[in-house]
C-alpha cells in the first residue's frame, strides 16, 4: 500500500519542520481518514470535524511514529479509530437511538430510510438508484454497534487485512473475523427487515 | 450458535473459516467440507447467506468525496500556514524590498483597521458634527483663527489674557438684564426686611448680649449699615459752650462739616456728610 522508506522519509522531513512534507501527508491521507470518520460517525459535518482532529493529533504525535513497529497507514488508522471511539463515548448520552424511519442523512430534508427503500424502484436513473441504495446501507451501517461497525468499515470499506485490523483494534485476528462476520450478518438482517416492511 | 457437527465440521470451525471462504482463499477439502456444512446445518446455512449479503451490500458503498476546504482547514489548524502558497512563493524569486517599502507595508497594515473605521459613513457624520459644534463654540466665544497667530505664549501674556478674559466674562455676566434685575430685586428685598428685623431684636433683649460676642458672625444689621454710604442729615442739640463734635462722633469718622454762613447763626441744625457706622 505504501512504500515504507518513502513514507518514513516523509515523516522525518515533517518532524524536521518541512511544511511541504506535512502537506503531502495531509493530501495523501485526508480522503481515507475522512471516509472512515464519515462511515463511523454517520454525518458529513461530524466527519469533517473528526478528520481535522485526527490530523491535529497526528501533527502533534508525529515524532512518536516508529516505522519498525508497523506501517504508517496502520498508525494513522489507529489514531483515527481511537479518536472515533472517544467521540462515540462522549456523544453516547446525546445520541438518539433512531429507527429506520429517522432521517438517515445529515440533511434535515432527507427522506426516512423506509421511504428511500420504497422509492427504490421509482427512479429510472441507475446512478440515482445506486446513490439511494448507498445512503440506505450507510444508514443501516450507523445502526451497528461500534465494535462491529469499526471492524466492518476497516475490512470492507478500507480493504485492510485482518492482521492490520487486529493491530488497530488491539484484538486477536480471530476476534476480528468474528466481528466482521457478525457485523455483515447484522447489516443484512437490518436491510432485509427494512425491505420486508416496505414491500 | 449451536455447536452442531455436520459432515465432519463443527459450527465453531465453520465460523472461523467463514471469512476465508468469502475471501476465496479456502480451497480443497476444507472448502468441500465447508460447503457441505453450509448446506446441511440449519444455523450456519442462513448465517453464511446473511454474511454474504451483508458484504455485497457494503460493496454498494462508494468512497465519499471530502469537502473542498478540508485540506486547507487541516493545514491551517496544524501547521498554521498555507504551505502551498508558501511553496509557490519560495519557488519564485523574491524581489528586493527596501526599508522604506517595508515601513510602508507595515504602516498600511497597521492603519488598515483605522482606515476601515474612518471610511464608515457613521464615523464621517460624527466627525462632521463634532467639527460643526467646535466651530459654533469658537464663534460664540469670539475666537477667530486669524487671532491665533498673534497669540503670545509668554507667561505674563497668558496671565494678562486670562485676567482680561475673566473681566470680560464678569462684565458680560453683570450686564445681563436678567441678572441685573435679580440683583436689584434681592437688594430691595433686603431693604424691606431690615425694619422688620430691628423690633424683633428689641423684643428679645437677652439676645442682644450675643451681639457683643465677637466670636460669632456679624449680624446682618451690621452688614446692612456698612452699605449705607449716603450723606445723612444729623440733628444735634448744640449745647451752649459745646463744640460741634458730638460725644458720639468719632474724629476719624467725621469729615469737616460744610457749614453754611447762614447756619452758623443757627447751630441747632447741622448738615454733616459722614460715613458713619451705626451699631
Amino acid at each position: 500500500m505504501e512504500d515504507v522508506q518513502v513514507v518514513a522519509m516523509l515523516v522525518r522531513r515533517c518532524v524536521a519542520g518541512d511544511a511541504a512534507a506535512w502537506e503531502e501527508i495531509v493530501q495523501t491521507y485526508h480522503r481515507r481518514i475522512y471516509n472512515i470518520c464519515y462511515r463511523f460517525a454517520g454525518s458529513g459535518d461530524d466527519a469533517e470535524d473528526l478528520a481535522q482532529e485526527v490530523f491535529i493529533k497526528m501533527y502533534r504525535t508525529l515524532g512518536s511514529y516508529d516505522s519498525s513497529k508497523g506501517a504508517f497507514v496502520t498508525w494513522v488508522t489507529t489514531i483515527t479509530r481511537n479518536l472515533l471511539v472517544d467521540h462515540f463515548r462522549k456523544t453516547k448520552n446525546d445520541r438518539i437511538t433512531d429507527s429506520l424511519d429517522a432521517a438517515s442523512s445529515s440533511h434535515e430534508d432527507a427522506q426516512p430510510l423506509s421511504e428511500q427503500i420504497q422509492d427504490q424502484s421509482a427512479p429510472p436513473d441507475a446512478r440515482v438508484r445506486s446513490r439511494e441504495v448507498g445512503e440506505t446501507v450507510h444508514a443501516a451501517l450507523s445502526r451497528l454497534s461500534p465494535e462491529l461497525r469499526e471492524a466492518v468499515i476497516l475490512r470492507d470499506l478500507q480493504d485492510m487485512d485482518y492482521r492490520e485490523i487486529a493491530n488497530v483494534l488491539r484484538v486477536p485476528e480471530g476476534t476480528v473475523k468474528s466481528r466482521i462476520n457478525r457485523g455483515r450478518a447484522e447489516l443484512a438482517r437490518l436491510l432485509q427487515r427494512t425491505y420486508r416492511q416496505v414491500m | 450458535m449451536p455447536d452442531l457437527t455436520s459432515n465432519g465440521m463443527q459450527c465453531a470451525e465453520f465460523d472461523g473459516l467463514l471469512t476465508d471462504a468469502l475471501d476465496g482463499v479456502l480451497t480443497g477439502v476444507r472448502l468441500d467440507r465447508f460447503q457441505a456444512h453450509t448446506r446441511s446445518c440449519p444455523a450456519c446455512g442462513p448465517l453464511f447467506a446473511e454474511v454474504e449479503a451483508g458484504r455485497n451490500w457494503l460493496k454498494d458503498l462508494t468512497e465519499v468525496e471530502p469537502p473542498a476546504g478540508l485540506v486547507t482547514s487541516i493545514l491551517a489548524s496544524t501547521s498554521g500556514v498555507d504551505t502551498q502558497r508558501l511553496r509557490v512563493n519560495s519557488a519564485s524569486p523574491q524581489p528586493r524590498v527596501t526599508v522604506w517599502e517595508r515601513a510602508q507595508a507595515w504602516a498600511s497594515g497597521a492603519m488598515q483597521p483605522i482606515w476601515e473605521t474612518v471610511r464608515q459613513p457613521r464615523f464621517a457624520m460624527s466627525f462632521g458634527m463634532a467639527f460643526f459644534s467646535l466651530s459654533v463654540a469658537l464663534s460664540v466665544l469670539g475666537v477667530r483663527p486669524a487671532d491665533l497667530r498673534q497669540v503670545s505664549l509668554r507667561p505674563a501674556a497668558i496671565r494678562h489674557t486670562y485676567y482680561n478674559s475673566q473681566a470680560r466674562v464678569v462684565r458680560y455676566y453683570e450686564n445681563i438684564r436678567f441678572v441685573y434685575e435679580v440683583e436689584s430685586r434681592v437688594r430691595e428685598l433686603k431693604r424691606d426686611v431690615a425694619p422688620a428685623v430691628a423690633p424683633s431684636k428689641e423684643a428679645a433683649p437677652e439676645k442682644k448680649d450675643h451681639s457683643n460676642d465677637t466670636t460669632q458672625e456679624p449680624e446682618q444689621k451690621q452688614e446692612r449699615n456698612y452699605s449705607q454710604r449716603e450723606s445723612q442729615l444729623i440733628l444735634a442739640q448744640a449745647l451752649p459752650g459745646s463744640s460741634l463734635k458730638g460725644p458720639s462722633l468719632d474724629d476719624s469718622s467725621i469729615e469737616r462739616p460744610s457749614i453754611n454762613d447762614s447756619s452758623i447763626n443757627d447751630p441747632s441744625v447741622v448738615s454733616v456728610t459722614a460715613y458713619r457706622r451705626f451699631v
